[in-house]
């Protein structure tokens, strides 16, 4: 054992044993003391400026820069804010069409990933860092021995590609080595869908619905509201289309389907079917219109659904549409494009944007075979990451360790870099020159906010190295290249260069919509029941396809309809629950074929019977410390062909329990959420039927009377349009600097959101409210504070003083509506979870907001520091703020423009409007708190010979 | 019996007396008068620079204007530092061979910034905007004190809570005409209650000053 020498007590021989005698002691004391009190001073600050200031550059200033975000490799508009060189928030770009100024959970939790801290920083070999140079030479070696060859034994793996010059770099390698073999796969595939397109039409045809002029449709297990590349500018086109309150002009959504989906739980009529049902549906709807499909037998309740749906349909054609999901089998879809054809549906048919005719599932199958036929011996993996993301039935992961020359290309160290004898790391979209189209095929340049953080390259660059180059070459100049030559010198270039770049939209690159051929009737024989189980699965809402399984904002994003946070589950119907004896958060056992998994189940009222629903992207081995084996992996149970159902999947019970993390904690009150979300028809708000009494605007109060100032801020959330989808929470977590808690904390019901979305069920139907900050005018908050942290300021703003708050919490006991939140630890400042103490992490931090600290009360703000930047701007120019000028986050995400957010003291303004329409509502408006935020019951829109909505 | 008290007893009981009522007095009078000390404000403290640049030189003697170098101020929330560049406007054709110079020169050639000592702090959880100000009418001086006559800079107010109060409370006495706010050799003129009054009912038209969301959010 070391003993310190001052300590050793072994030897009493004296003061003179440790050379510390009374006086000694006594200096060391007192210089000790000066010491300490001398070094009380202030800690001494530096300021550095720039040595040449950035053009266009002012400190203090945030810059707006248009780029574009893949998902699935499909792009999305985006505006990111740049701060002194670091971006710190994404918005939508209001020019891109699919995004149209909103955006989506995973395009705010983009800018997180950014500054991961798990990123891969280097080039790897056999798990050694290497320089770059050092691939560069093997890779030269290697190449030299192919081009003899033509290339054989080269081949690319990627997702899609949908980037104009990076697929005219993998054509020019196939052209100067034509043995190079290309496959290209997606988790989330559309296999099925582009199957159907061939079936009726002969060729591959994307459809892409005009949401707006429908006005009857009926979703076949179809989810346009969804997540995916389309879901904003669907979402945004759907609601739309479902605003005005005349019933004849309003959307009227049918929804079959197995599982709830987004579009399922906004659907004026939705029923509970099995997959298999979905199809004699199908086949129903398209006989009622007159084709010679064979009579299918359907259960009376779905019958009368169906023959209500195809009368309205049929009523409606030029504004009706029909929709089969990416579960459906190809037949399902030609069937679709033949019923629309009838129904005359408001559908654009573009070209496809991908370029690959071959399926995905097709091209792993191939892959899979050339890898055992020991075809391919230098492999390269482009941003994928197959040994997680494939089929389990396929085992790519194995086959790509065999292969003796593997390079991977990915932003993080994962499941296939491991089996890759290279591993190099790509740059994020935020550091790259790139360019990338929409689902409509509207062309963006990508353009970095910041210098690559790591010694990390493009894909781009690495195709340049593998094209033969010996550089890399820089990815500003290989795009550039790339749209001069697109350009053809017919423009001046660099001017068009400029506009692309500041509109974040290439001008006219949308493809052309063309009247596709008459789509043929395919012969389709109606489908039995599934024997046993069907597993559904589905991609995730919150990690999507597993790809963003280490963004700790999405790992804490509360799934829509359960709430479920850090993990999948299975979702059961009630009554299959009930047969099998097992209650949330029991595990149950999996088997389908040879695969077994163990995994947690919720009921799920109003999922069909004999259906058990999932999530993929979950239970990863290698995402790095936030997302590593977080939940279950379900790509394992997926057969061979990548199907979307798994028929046959046998379920038995195990003895274990497992603790389900979720934010909204589920009791049934009677009556409750008939009162916190109410619900109308069109009918009953034209007739002035309020299922609700609204409460008197001012019930009697002892409170003083208050007087407001200028301005009188306000929010109103309507709950029709808002579709779950959680882009106001991530938007909201993004902009205000809110900590994620980590599982630990989430199980002992500490989350730190200041907007969450509760799900309410009424009638058995769910339905969504986002709750931020109520800024009760007569706030119950206030009062109970010992030391005034919570007050009021002159524009009805609930304030919360992170500076005077002591944490008593006296304020979160007294807040009806359980807005506010404790930080019980440093979540965002000492006692971050895992990495999220790490420097570069605080680069993602908002400079407007404080960075709230161990004990401190938190709550939504109402954004003030936009208001504030908007006053500011307002009183520097002399004039009042303008109507609409203040937008806060969670409203500027939002694809459905469900939050508002305005003056009230100003009468014209459209806050105003909204809460004097009649469906306006408080949320617990008899509590007398006289809540700023308001909302507007939800409107449906029901098919009266269907009679009452219907679960 | 001897007696039990000294002749002196009746004074110290009476001073006793005296004190408990004064002393607690005298304490929050003295922690007052320390938290408002230059000590502790900070306002006793003349920062050393990497470079000794001397304000009294460039803005008293040459007559430089504050926004000159300060290039933010009027539109942005922080006054910010110049770049090495600013500096090398001038000196690369004047003092280009001068060695108090020589931190400049190395910086432009090395493309390190030069490191300057703050000298203002605000806390992290204020949220201060110059150019607010600026526009408002507060002046240059009025916080950052006379720096033409400064040869290396000092803070020159308290910048406590309650100094700041002072004047969002009341405005007017500290407020200028857009003419006076860059002048570093500003008075106020004897009549200023009066113009005070008039500029802040121009500019100046809510009450929402002394919101505690005005400053820390």
């Amino acid at each position: 054992m070391n003993v310190h020498p001052y300590v050793r007590c072994d030897e009493p021989s004296g003061p003179s044993a440790s050379g510390l005698d009374r006086r000694a002691t006594l200096r060391l004391f007192v210089s000790g003391t000066a010491l300490a009190l001398a070094s009380c001073g202030r800690p001494s600050e530096q300021v550095t400026p720039y040595v040449e200031m950035p053009e266009g550059e002012t400190p203090g200033l945030p810059m707006r820069f248009a780029s574009a975000l893949a998902l699935g490799g499909y792009g999305r508009g985006v505006i990111v804010t740049s701060m002194e060189g670091r971006p710190i928030k994404i918005d939508g770009n209001p020019r891109h069409p699919a995004s149209l100024g909103a955006t989506d959970v995973f395009g705010e939790a983009s800018l997180l990933s950014l500054y991961d801290p798990d990123r891969s920083k280097t080039p790897r070999s056999d798990s050694r860092i290497q320089p770059w140079s050092a691939f560069e030479a093997a890779l030269r070696a290697q190449l030299e021995r192919k081009k003899l060859r033509h290339g054989a034994g080269i081949a690319l793996l990627t997702g899609r590609i949908t980037s104009p010059t990076l697929v005219e770099k993998i054509d020019g390698l196939t052209k100067s080595l034509p043995e190079v073999k290309w496959y290209r796969y997606e988790p989330v595939d559309d296999d099925a869908v582009r199957a159907g397109s061939v079936q009726a039409f002969g060729r591959a045809l994307t459809a892409i619905p005009r949401f707006g002029d429908v006005r009857v449709a009926l979703m076949l297990d179809a989810d346009p509201l969804g997540f995916g590349p389309e879901q904003i500018r669907f979402a945004h086109d759907l609601i739309g289309a479902r605003r005005s309150h005349v019933a004849q002009d309003s959307l009227r959504l049918y929804a079959a389907e197995p599982a709830w989906t987004l579009t399922g739980a906004i659907a004026d009529h939705r029923l509970a079917v099995s997959h298999q049902l979905v199809r004699n549906i199908a086949l129903t709807i398209a006989g009622e219109l007159g084709a010679a499909a064979p009579a299918t037998e359907l259960p009376p309740a779905v019958s009368e659904f169906v023959k209500a749906a195809a009368d309205d349909l049929a009523a409606r054609r030029g504004a009706a549409l029909v929709q089969a999901g990416r579960s459906q089998p190809p037949e399902v879809h030609a069937l679709c494009h033949w019923i629309n054809h009838e129904l005359r549906a408001p559908i654009d048919f573009i070209e496809p944007v991908d370029r690959v005719a071959m399926g995905h599932a097709d091209a792993l199958g191939a892959l899979r075979e050339d890898l055992d036929g020991r075809r391919i011996d230098t492999l390269f993996i482009i941003g994928a990451n197959p040994a997680y993301d494939t089929p389990g039935d396929l085992q790519l992961a194995e086959a790509i360790g065999a292969v003796p020359f593997s390079v991977h290309l990915g932003l993080y160290e994962d499941e296939t870099a491991a089996r890759c004898t290279w591993h190099l790391p790509q740059s994020h979209p935020l550091e790259s020159w790139s360019d990338i189209r929409a689902f409509d095929g509207t062309g963006s340049i990508v353009q970095p906010l910041i210098r690559p953080l790591y010694d990390s390259r493009t894909a781009h660059e690495l195709l340049t190295l593998v094209g033969g180059s010996t550089t890399a070459g820089s990815g500003y100049d290989i795009v550039r290249n790339h749209w001069r030559k697109a350009n053809n010198g017919n423009v001046d270039f660099d001017a068009w260069w400029r506009q692309s770049l500041q509109d974040g939209v290439i001008a006219n690159s949308a493809a052309i919509p063309a009247p596709p051929p008459s789509p043929k009737l395919p012969q389709l024989t109606p489908a039995r029941a599934g024997m046993n189980f069907t597993l559904a699965l589905s991609p995730d809402p919150a990690v999507f396809d597993g790809s963003m399984a280490n963004n700790a904002w999405l790992q804490e994003c509360p799934k829509p309809f359960t709430k479920l946070v850090w993990g999948n589950a299975l979702h059961m119907a009630e009554d299959d629950a009930h047969k099998l004896g097992v209650v949330d958060g029991d595990v149950v056992q999996l088997t389908h074929g040879r695969h077994v998994t163990e995994m947690p189940i919720i009921t799920r009222p109003g999922q069909a019977s004999g259906t058990l629903a999932a999530t993929l992207g979950y239970g990863r081995s290698a995402a790095g410390s936030i997302g590593s084996n977080v939940g279950v992996d379900l790509y394992r149970l997926r057969p061979a062909g990548g199907a979307w159902v798994i028929e046959n999947v046998d379920i038995v019970r195990t003895p274990r329990r497992e603790n389900l993390l979720r934010t909204q904690h589920f009791f049934q009150l009677e009556g409750e959420a008939e009162e916190l979300q109410p619900r109308l028809s069109l009918a009953d708000l034209a007739q002035g039927h309020f299922a609700f009494t609204k409460p008197d605007a001012n019930p009697p109060t002892l409170y003083p009377q208050t007087h407001y100032d200028a301005y009188e801020w306000a929010m109103t959330i309507d709950t029709s349009a808002c579709i779950g989808c959680n882009a106001c929470v991530i938007a909201c977590q993004a902009e205000n600097n809110v900590p994620i808690v980590g599982p630990d904390q989430i199980a002992v019901g500490r989350d730190m959101h200041w907007l969450r979305i509760d799900n309410y069920t009424v009638g058995g139907r769910p339905g969504f409210s986002p709750v931020p900050c109520m800024h009760c005018e007569h706030a119950p908050c206030e009062p109970v504070c010992p030391v005034a942290a919570s007050v009021h300021d002159s524009e009805g703003l609930n304030v919360q003083m992170y500076n005077r708050c002591v944490g008593t919490r006296f304020c979160q006991s007294n807040c009806p509506y359980k807005v506010r939140r404790f930080n019980f630890f440093g979540y965002a400042d000492g006692e971050e979870y895992k990495g999220f103490g790490a420097d570069i992490v605080k680069a993602v931090f908002n400079p407007d907001v404080t960075v709230r600290g161990r004990g401190v009360m938190e709550k939504c703000t109402y954004c003030v520091q936009r208001i504030s930047r908007a006053r500011r701007t307002a009183e520097k120019e002399g004039r009042a703020i303008r109507d609409g000028e203040v937008v806060t986050a969670c409203q500027a995400a939002c694809p459905t423009q469900a939050i508002s957010f305005g003056n009230l003291s100003e009468p014209q303004s459209s806050i105003n409007a909204m809460r004097s329409e009649p469906h306006a509502y408080a949320l617990l408006g008899n509590l007398g708190t006289r809540p700023r935020t308001t909302y507007l019951a939800r409107l449906q829109n029901p098919n009266s010979n269907l009679g009452k909505p219907q679960s | 019996m001897p007696q039990l008290f000294p002749p002196y007893a009746d004074t110290v009981a009476r001073s006793v007396l005296i004190a408990i009522v004064v002393l607690p007095f005298l304490s929050v009078a003295l922690a007052y008068w320390i938290s408002a000390s230059e000590y502790v404000t900070g306002r006793s403290i003349t920062y050393d620079q990497p470079i000794p640049f001397s304000h009294a030189h460039h803005v008293g003697g040459l007559g430089l204007d504050c926004r000159y170098c300060h290039s933010g101020v009027e539109t942005s929330p922080v006054a910010g530092i110049p770049p090495t560049h600013t500096c090398m406007t001038c000196h690369s054709q004047l003092y280009t061979q001068a060695a108090m110079l020589a931190p400049v020169r190395a910086s432009l050639v090395d493309g390190q910034p030069i490191h300057w000592n703050k000298v203002t702090k605000l806390p992290d959880y204020v949220y201060f905007d110059h150019s607010i100000h600026v526009a408002k009418g507060i002046g240059c001086t009025t916080c950052h004190g006379d720096v033409a006559t400064m040869p290396l800079m000092r803070q020159a107010q308290p910048l406590t809570m309650g100094w700041c109060l002072n004047c969002h409370r009341d405005p007017a006495p500290y407020l200028r005409p857009a003419s006076g706010i860059f002048d570093p050799d500003w008075k106020f003129p004897d009549d200023q209650d009066r113009r005070g009054a008039i500029l802040a009912h121009q500019h100046i038209d809510n009450n929402h000053l002394t919101d505690c969301s005005v400053c820390h959010r």
